[in-house]
């Protein structure tokens, strides 16, 4: 004999009610906080690195790898407070993870939280982390058909940056097709295009920045 | 390995709540999940096998409800379905771009079946 209970209950219902949290939170402080999502290298890090070298406001970081904390030393050694997080094969942050380790952080003298999610172009984008925006990372080298395969992503960005444009002509890479195809998913998304190595485009991400901050703050 | 860390999610919210209810044996799990969640149903049920081995959980079933993906125009009211995931694009009767999802995000135990063991009749 069996018996059926009813139970009607998201398996997500905690992380959910952590992600809200860090929402009021940074609500209240006005902190900016973006979460950052991309392949495995497809310059997430760098980006980071080029970003916190000039950018003229507070910022932490929190680095999300499945394992090894060698994104972190690379981030601290631009003088910026950093928390790595090793999700043990998991392939994707959750708002839990998060919230612990904004515990680390000096919440008080910050303008923007940056947080480097998991090397991914699927799943990451599925998990609310209480943040402003998400951040869309694609290189040049993955080719231009990225945004259609992996539409998630894509459709939830605040912004879609194409990095490592300095490979544009060695990668016969179609930019209509690939912007046409963001355009399409997701029109209210921001365009940029950067090699942030050699500071190409940052400007733009810059007044990006500056104007959410500031939204943010209102 | 996206479906492995899903179904850890759910073994470990099912464990929280088994504390609190004390379901004793777990037959069937019948779990909703939203066509956005990007799932491959086949490999969703032989993660719950593997992972569930060794748990109060081993030997039950888990059965999968697939929510359709649901838009809705918030400026006229629109309604529709959509294959794909996609945001929605623009509303087909309006043209507004202000359109919400209804539903195709869930991952929700809907319900459990579970041994009765306070029968004594036949
Ligand atoms: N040429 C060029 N190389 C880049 C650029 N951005 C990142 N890289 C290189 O790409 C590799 C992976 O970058 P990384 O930031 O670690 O990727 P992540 O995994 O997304 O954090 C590194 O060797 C970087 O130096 C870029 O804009 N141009
Ligand atoms: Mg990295
Ligand atoms: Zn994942
Ligand atoms: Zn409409």
């Amino acid at each position: 004999m069996s018996r059926k209970v009813s139970v009607r209950k998201s398996v997500f219902a905690a992380d959910e009610q952590y992600a809200f949290k860090i929402r009021e939170m940074f609500k209240d402080k006005g902190i900016l906080m973006l979460n950052i999502i991309g392949s495995p290298g497809a310059g997430k890090t760098t980006l980071l690195e080029a970003t916190l070298k000039s950018l003229p406001f507070k910022a932490a970081v929190i680095e999300g790898d499945v394992a090894t904390s060698r994104d972190a030393e690379r981030i601290s050694k631009t003088g910026t407070p950093v928390i790595q997080i090793n999700t043990q094969g998991g392939c994707h942050l959750e708002a839990h993870l998060v919230w612990k380790a904004l515990q680390d952080l000096p919440m008080e003298e910050l303008d923007i939280i940056f947080v480097e999610n998991v090397g991914n172009l699927v799943c990451p984008a599925e998990f609310d982390l209480g943040e402003d925006y998400k951040v869309a990372v694609c290189s040049v080298p993955e080719g231009p058909d990225k945004p259609l395969k992996y539409p998630h992503l894509f459709f939830r960005a605040g912004v879609v940056l194409l990095t490592k444009v300095d490979f544009l002509e060695h990668f016969n890479f179609d930019k209509e097709l690939f912007w046409g195809d963001v355009k399409k998913l997701n029109p209210h998304a921001a365009q940029l295009e950067v090699a942030s190595p050699v500071g190409k485009g940052m400007d733009a991400w810059f007044e990006i920045l500056e104007k959410w901050l500031v939204e943010k703050r209102r | 390995m996206h479906e492995l860390s899903l179904i850890e999610a759910l073994i470990e919210e099912l464990e929280k709540q088994n504390e609190l209810n004390k379901w004793g044996k777990v037959l069937k799990v019948n779990l909703k999940v939203g066509a956005m969640r990007q799932v491959i149903p086949e490999v969703m049920t032989f993660a719950f096998e593997v992972s569930t081995e060794g748990t109060f959980l081993d030997g039950a079933k888990l059965e999968l409800d697939i929510v359709p993906i649901k838009w809705r125009c918030k400026a006229c009211g629109n309604e529709w379905d959509e294959e794909r995931a996609t945001n929605g694009g623009l509303c087909e009767k309006c043209g507004s771009i202000d359109v919400e999802l209804l539903s195709g995000m869930e991952l929700e135990i809907e319900s459990l079946e579970v041994e009765d063991t306070d029968v004594t009749e036949s």
